[in-house]
């Protein structure tokens, strides 16, 4: 396609795992619709972000066994979570069966749906709803499909019990649904038959499918609690008294299969409660310890009551695995030096622009051999949160956030029509859902050099400036930072976090706090950090949950009950929430947006103390700190956090700048006021400010805090020598220091 | 997911304000007056004629005007005739487009910068 500008999207993929480390293995996944052959280089990413008021793209070309040309393939992306039951001999030989489960169809009406089905080239069973979201019944021999079907569509967003039959003697085929709330002009309760030929058998060789008719096809929308199976054409309440018992008697040899999807929410396994045992496996990780049809508000913690959490949220469009082969592997040289690193892909087709297109992937420090006094943590749950978002185009508030047009990147017009990429944690699925869950086993557009700015981009600004000043430095993730824990950090002097590391698990968390305690320092360099919790998945590596509950900055809320993460059972939702506000870790906790325009940071008395006349080493008392910057023109902005004693900001803590002087851009967050009333905005509101603060902990440690994800894009001003860059420097300096700070 | 239908905005525009048009003509990224804040929230909310946004061509350097199709999996709508060398010369253009879109008169200002 010639749009004009640089095509970053004819060829993708993803590198696996994403963080490796020297002497290991990275395999590249690749897919390109239309192009036959790229260019391939390694670079190390020094920075990600072409924008000229910033540093610029600095992508260093390191000579590697993968330069030169290869062929690439078209492999396709098959989006939709279900369940696959392998085929087992107990699934041979039936004639008469029935079908049923509870149903809240999200998006009933669009196309035909699976609940549960027997299906393979044309022949089989298949229980669900079709295009008009009428349930149905659909028998075939091969020949001629018979199908029983309700005269109701379903309601959305309703429970119904829904069950089907097939009687093998008469070859009757029968449906009925029954709305759980009938009332007020909601109840969709109806039957239907049909006649099909008597005798028909199962197919065999066939997997039994749960929410899809075969992988990526047919997939069901929304929520199936209590699915059963069995043997002989039973009525309606019947099977309504299987589907209402949370275990049925598993000693009923005409009970096929009764899947409890209560057990073991967090794996990825569901398991079946009937003699049988005909577990299955689920694909693309679909949502679960979700509300069940006999939720009742008694419990809204699923550990509490998992029999009240039966169902799974399966969508058309989740997508977590890309299943794409690789096209090769790369050794890590042992002597590779950690960072931010890419395949670099390039072409030049006949009829379109040219394609300069990136697989971003980390190379962290050996675990056993640390070598630099400071680290940075690289916030892969940050990316994956973010990862492909595309609400901008998908909501209206963007321009009015902006204060300004929104500016699209072909990364954008790619998503825009391609979304089985699969989108961030702040898009909503096609049936209006939040997505819960991100994973790295997918292209990760803004995961990348060239990608929008936010985060990967901005955290390259402080890799650029790391490089321009010759500081030593080595590379851990916060994947490590949640597996390893307090190891992943002790070797080091000091430890940075990049502009944004909002997604923290508990244990990544409790690493940083500990790290902290025990003489660690801290630079903080970013705004909004800790403020969500979350999970890594406990078997599957590169995987997240994020829970939205009813406070903070959201752009979904979750269903009531829903707020506890699936992978851990942990209560999701804000730190702040959970008893953990980000100032009693980092003195400062996110207070407002503000994407308009960015401002600078005026020194406050506490600046003047001689405790840390260090930091100031080079600047005036009366120079204003970063009223410059590659982000809107200054180092305060964009997510902004402030001190608060009241919300565990330590008493030894010093506010040595405040950036107050934030405009009507400047927009608090959610649950930063209680009741609403004019004057919230960052003209009238002084509690709309980036704070810069340091404070003494244990053991000699220390943490320092700029509050303001714009902070890092003011590094490069004026060539680096800028007030910004010198007080970074001041306190590096300062914090590798093994002596005391106090 | 959050309300945010753009049908919400309902700041009444009043045709006569030409004192507005030129605040934004002169200053489109602002600070501006709070009528003039209140103008262009009713302006982007809403977005009437269609959801305008800003393909970048060669980020920092050209725009391409555009407009979301308002369902996904549908492509961004470019309009190759509509080319910028600035961002406020787009958003006086879309400006214009909008004013004339809620009040049925077309602004005659030149654009700036072009
Ligand atoms: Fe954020």
């Amino acid at each position: 396609m010639r749009l004009g500008g640089i095509d970053t999207t004819s060829v993708l993929g993803y590198a696996w795992p994403p963080v490796v480390e020297p002497g290991g293995r990275v395999a590249f996944h690749l897919s390109s619709a239309t192009l036959k052959q790229v260019d391939l280089s390694l670079v190390r990413v020094r920075c990600g972000d072409p924008d000229a008021a910033g540093p610029g793209l600095k992508a260093v070309p390191i000579a590697s066994a993968i330069d030169g040309k290869r062929a690439v393939r078209h492999q396709p992306l098959r989006p939709g979570s279900c369940a696959v039951i392998a085929d087992r001999p107990v699934l041979r030989g039936i004639d008469s069966f029935s079908v049923g489960a509870f149903i809240w169809p999200t998006l009933p009406g669009v196309a035909a749906q699976t609940i549960l089905a027997r299906w393979r080239d044309g022949a089989g069973w298949r229980f669900g709803l079709d295009a008009g979201g009428h349930l149905e019944l659909a028998i075939c021999d091969g020949k001629a499909v018979v199908v029983a079907r309700t005269s109701q569509p379903a309601l959305g967003r309703e429970w119904l019990f829904v069950c089907g039959s097939y009687d093998a003697r008469t070859g009757t085929l029968s449906v009925r649904q029954v709305s759980l709330d009938p009332q007020a002009g909601r109840d969709r309760t109806a039957s239907g038959t049909a006649s099909a030929a008597p005798g028909l058998r199962w197919i065999a060789d066939a997997p039994l499918m749960i929410a899809a008719q075969a992988i990526g096809e047919a997939n069901f929308d929304g929520k199936i609690d209590r699915p059963r199976l069995c043997r002989g054409a039973i009525d309606a309440a019947a099977m309504r008294a299987l589907c209402e018992a949370i275990n049925p008697p598993a000693g009923d040899a005409d009970l096929i299969a009764a899947w409890d999807f209560s057990i073991d929410i967090p794996g990825q396994t569901v398991r079946d409660r009937s003699a049988n045992r005909l577990h299955g496996e689920l694909v693309q990780i679909p949502a679960r310890g979700v509300t069940g049809a006999n939720w009742d508000g008694t419990a809204n913690d699923w550990r509490a009551l998992p029999a009240h959490y039966g169902a799974i949220h399966f969508c058309s469009d989740d997508m977590q695995d890309a299943g794409w082969s690789p096209d090769f592997t790369l050794d890590i040289p042992a002597d590779l030096r950690g960072g931010y690193y890419a395949l670099r892909m390039t072409a030049q087709p006949a009829d379109g622009d040219p394609v300069d297109s990136y697989v971003g992937f980390f190379v962290r420090t050996p675990r056993t051999a640390p070598k630099a006094k400071l680290a940075i943590i690289v916030p892969l749950a940050t990316y994956l949160a973010y990862a492909n978002g595309a609400l901008r185009m998908d909501q209206v508030h963007a321009e009015s956030m902006l204060e300004g047009l929104l500016v699209l990147s072909r990364d954008d017009l790619y998503l825009q029509v391609h979304r089985e990429v699969g989108l961030s944690t702040y898009d909503t699925h096609a049936d209006g859902s939040g997505w819960r869950v991100s994973s790295a086993k997918r292209p990760i557009l803004n995961m990348r050099p060239r990608c929008n700015t936010f985060n990967y981009g901005n955290d390259t600004h402080l890799i650029d400036w790391l490089e321009e000043k010759g500081i030593d430095y080595d590379v851990v993730s916060d994947e490590d930072l949640h597996r390893d824990g307090l190891a992943a950090l002790s070797p080091y002097r000091c430890v940075m976090t990049l502009s944004h590391p909002e997604y923290y698990s508990r244990e990544m968390w409790d690493a940083i706090d500990a790290y902290q305690r025990s003489g660690g320092r801290h630079m903080y360099l970013g705004g909004n950090g800790f403020y969500w919790r979350i999970a890594f998945h406990r078997d599957l590596p590169g995987v997240i949950e994020v829970r939205r509950d009813v406070t903070g900055v959201r752009t979904w809320e979750g269903e009531a009950g829903e707020a506890h993460l699936a992978f851990t059972g942990e209560s999701a939702g804000l730190w702040r929430s959970n008893g953990r506000a980000p100032q009693r870790l980092v003195g400062v906790g996110f207070d407002a947006q503000v994407f308009d325009r960015s401002a600078g940071y005026r020194r406050m008395p506490d600046g003047e103390n001689p405790r840390v006349a260090w930091m100031f080493a080079g600047i005036a008392p009366g120079e204003m700190i970063g009223d410059f910057g590659a982000r809107n023109g200054g180092a305060a902005g964009l997510e902004i956090d402030r001190a608060d004693p009241e919300l565990g900001s330590p008493p030894a803590m010093l506010l040595v700048a405040s950036a107050d002087r934030i405009g009507y851009g400047g927009m608090p967050a959610p649950e930063e006021f209680r009741t609403f009333h004019r004057g919230l905005d960052g003209e009238q509101n002084a509690r709309v400010r980036a704070d810069l603060v340091y404070f003494p902990t244990a053991k000699g440690g220390g943490v320092f805090s700029t509050g303001s994800i714009a902070w890092v894009t003011a590094l490069s001003h004026n060539r680096y020598d800028n007030n910004v860059s010198r007080l970074m420097e001041n306190v590096v300096k300062r914090f590798i220091d093994p002596a005391p700070l106090d | 997911m959050l309300n945010n239908a753009p049908d919400a905005a309902h700041y009444p525009v009043d045709p006569t304000r030409s004192d507005l048009v030129e605040e934004f003509r002169r200053s489109p990224k602002g600070p501006h007056s709070r009528e003039l804040q209140m103008l262009l929230h009713r302006m982007r909310w809403e977005s009437p004629g269609g959801r305008y946004v800003l393909y970048a061509v060669e980020p920092g350097k050209r725009w391409m005007l555009g407009k979301l199709p308002g369902k996904c999996n549908a492509p961004v709508e470019l309009m190759h005739n509509r080319v910028y060398d600035s961002p406020a010369a787009a958003e006086w253009d879309v400006f214009k487009l909008r004013w004339e879109a809620l009040t049925g008169q077309a602004l005659t200002e030149p654009a700036i910068g072009n």
